[in-house]
């Protein structure tokens, strides 16, 4: 009886993750923040096939269509939609090769700082006793401080680069999943599928790779999805001050930056513009991941 | 309790020194502040000399022992670029981020709690669904992109406001504070109202869900059935009862708030901190760096160690459990 359990509970089985499909499909909010999602995150990859221009090829860039406004043509014919920026680059070009780093940036930390807060947070409540205690008291303290605060001093110690802000951002998020992980593991510990394997004398790494794991899985899915909206809102931020992604590869914080030095000047396309779809990307991935927490755990709905 | 408190101190300090080793080693890993110090074309030198100046051409344990031994009687060294302490800097720059600080918790406060208070009482109505709907909106737009937005708005097509610096300031009760003109206070609306709208969010929803816990109390119906005026529940019965978890959260985020004032500072030119340090760090300013990250987590290890005292004073479980591990 309790082997058949152990077989339920270790799968999550194809129902459950069909119903929780079925339930994303059936409300509007739901479906009109996650086909926005697919979006943005389909432009973001297919860049280089839709945007009108290359703003990073330097042999097209031509001075001479500096600050545009939106919706005139420039020198070659194309017309930028959005302006263009003081260089003469189109900026609704820059803004989806800008997407481009952005995103990379948010999903590659948000990978590495998932396995760094898996393993720990495995481990912490696997063990127990002091290493857990140690784990978890280096865990509260990195949490008391705000997020963009230890981004900034790694960076101030990092330097500057695609990869340091990655780092750093990964560093920022790893103790948020260990936590998760740790306080979903600590729950499934008590139940009798874990029993079943302590008793059947599995190696600890079998047990907590192939059953503590599989069963705290779905409150995961929830904080990934919401830190990565945060995460994407830090680097911007952290660009914007100079010390993010550096101007050869921006994101769409460094192109807000770049406007900031002509929005005096009454040129508000080349900031207003990478703003909003920083907007719309952080708020589609904030109302999916809300709606998400919603049908996976009803009771932390609010 | 007093070796609760004590353990606490304890933890604290050897935070801070593990801090500052780590940041002191990292640091020095980092571009070579030398190269910022001296003109391009000096004479190998004359760059020499610099270096030695500076104390850049010891080991960095050692330079760390000079920091170490410094710190302990309150030198934090000079800033490469100023020459000046770095502690004294700090303290020149650090009273126009409390006000700025101090400034956006009030409009926080003032903003969020009327808004949170009616999302309460009228859990269903259309109002609510527009304040709840613009609590996810504000804490999904990147503050730093809204103070942009502000800039052109009120600055540069109104312009209405004034677009940095922190403008006149005048003395009152011993306090120098651009509050106190109104040149200063123009000055103040744009960034303070920047830096408050990162808080409003979280007031709104901390109000609504004690109102909507409160609302269902036994006294609150007995008030209602005594005939009082809605108003009167309000302030009398309501108020008194969500204020203290409001105001308990908001002191821990007051940190935060600091924290937060180098982006708003970086936009508005607010020569308070946070400016000193992004001007630092882009600028090697190492003293500098180094000071600003350990007056931080010094400030966030005093914020934390209160809050966990007066927890610990209210709720016995916490001190036992502190004991017992």
């Amino acid at each position: 009886m309790s082997n058949l359990k152990a077989m339920s509970a270790v799968r999550p089985g194809k129902e459950r993750i069909s119903n929780t499909m079925q339930a994303l499909l059936s409300k509007p909010t739901t479906l009109i923040s996650g086909f926005l999602l697919i979006l943005i995150i389909a432009s973001a990859v297919f860049a280089p096939l839709i945007a009108p221009t290359n703003p990073y090829d330097l042999s097209t860039v031509s001075i001479l269509d500096g600050r545009l406004e939106p919706g005139e043509e420039m020198f070659d014919g194309t017309i930028a939609w959005l302006g263009t920026d003081g260089a003469g680059r189109d900026v609704l070009s820059s803004i989806l090769y800008g997407l481009r780093t952005s995103l990379t940036v948010a999903i590659s930390s948000a990978l590495v700082a998932l396995a760094i807060g898996l393993s720990v947070g495995l481990t912490s409540a696997f063990y127990g006793g002091r290493i857990d205690a140690f784990l978890m008291r280096v865990v509260d303290i990195q949490l008391s401080f705000p997020a963009i605060l230890v981004a900034l001093v790694l960076l101030a110690l990092l330097g500057k680069g695609v990869d340091k802000v990655i780092i750093a951002l990964a560093i920022v998020q790893w103790a948020l999943y260990a936590r998760t992980v740790r306080a979903a593991a600590m729950v499934e510990r008590r139940k009798e599928y874990f029993e079943a394997a302590t008793c059947l004398e599995l190696s600890n790494t079998r047990i907590i790779w192939k059953h503590l794991l599989p069963n705290s899985v779905s409150s995961l899915i929830v904080l990934a999805t919401l830190q990565t909206a945060h995460s994407i809102s830090i680097e911007a931020t952290l660009s914007f001050l100079g010390v993010g992604v550096p101007i050869t590869e921006p994101s769409l914080g460094s192109l807000i930056s770049n406007g900031f030095d002509y929005i005096l000047s009454g040129a508000y396309w080349i900031t207003f513009f990478p703003g909003i779809m920083l907007l719309a990307t952080v708020a589609a991935i904030n109302i999916f991941g809300d709606q998400l927490r919603a049908i996976i755990n009803p009771r932390l709905s609010k | 309790m007093l070796a609760f408190i004590l353990r606490r101190v304890m933890q604290s300090v050897v935070v801070l020194f593990v801090m500052s080793l780590i940041v002191f080693s990292m640091i020095n890993l980092v571009g070579d502040p030398v190269d910022m110090l001296v003109n391009p074309e000096s004479l190998p030198e004359e760059i020499d000399r610099v270096r030695r100046d500076f104390g850049l051409d010891q080991p960095a344990y050692v330079q760390y022992w000079k920091f170490l031994t410094g710190a302990l009687s309150g030198d934090l060294g000079n800033s490469f670029i100023f020459g000046r302490p770095a502690l004294a800097l700090m303290a020149e720059r650090f009273p126009a981020t409390l006000e700025l600080a101090t400034s956006a918790l009030i409009i926080a406060v003032m903003v969020g709690l009327p808004l949170g208070i009616y999302a309460g009482l009228r859990p269903n109505g259309w109002g609510t669904r527009i304040i709840m709907g613009g609590s996810v909106l504000g804490i999904s737009v990147p503050t730093f992109w809204l103070g942009l937005m502000m800039i052109i708005v009120f600055s540069v097509i109104l312009g209405w406001l004034p677009v940095s610096g922190r403008g006149e300031t005048a003395v009152f009760l011993g306090i120098e504070s651009s509050l106190f003109t109104l040149d200063g206070l123009k000055h103040l609306i744009l960034p303070a109202t920047n830096l408050a709208l990162f808080k409003i969010a979280m007031v709104i929803r901390l109000t609504r869900a004690g109102t909507e816990e409160v609302m269902a109390q036994d006294y609150i119906k007995f008030a209602r059935a005594k005939g009082l005026s809605s108003k009167r529940i309000v302030r009398a019965h309501l108020l008194p009862n969500i204020l203290i978890p409001i105001i308990t959260v908001l002191g821990i985020e007051f940190g935060t708030l600091i924290a937060f004032a180098t982006v708003t500072e970086s936009i508005f030119a607010w020569p308070g901190l946070g400016k000193l340090v992004i001007d630092a760090i882009v600028n090697l300013d190492r003293p500098i760096v180094v000071a600003y990250l350990l007056f931080v987590v010094a400030l966030f290890l005093v914020l934390n160690l209160v809050v966990d005292i007066i927890y610990a004073v209210l709720d016995p479980r916490v001190r036992l459990q502190g004991e017992g591990g």
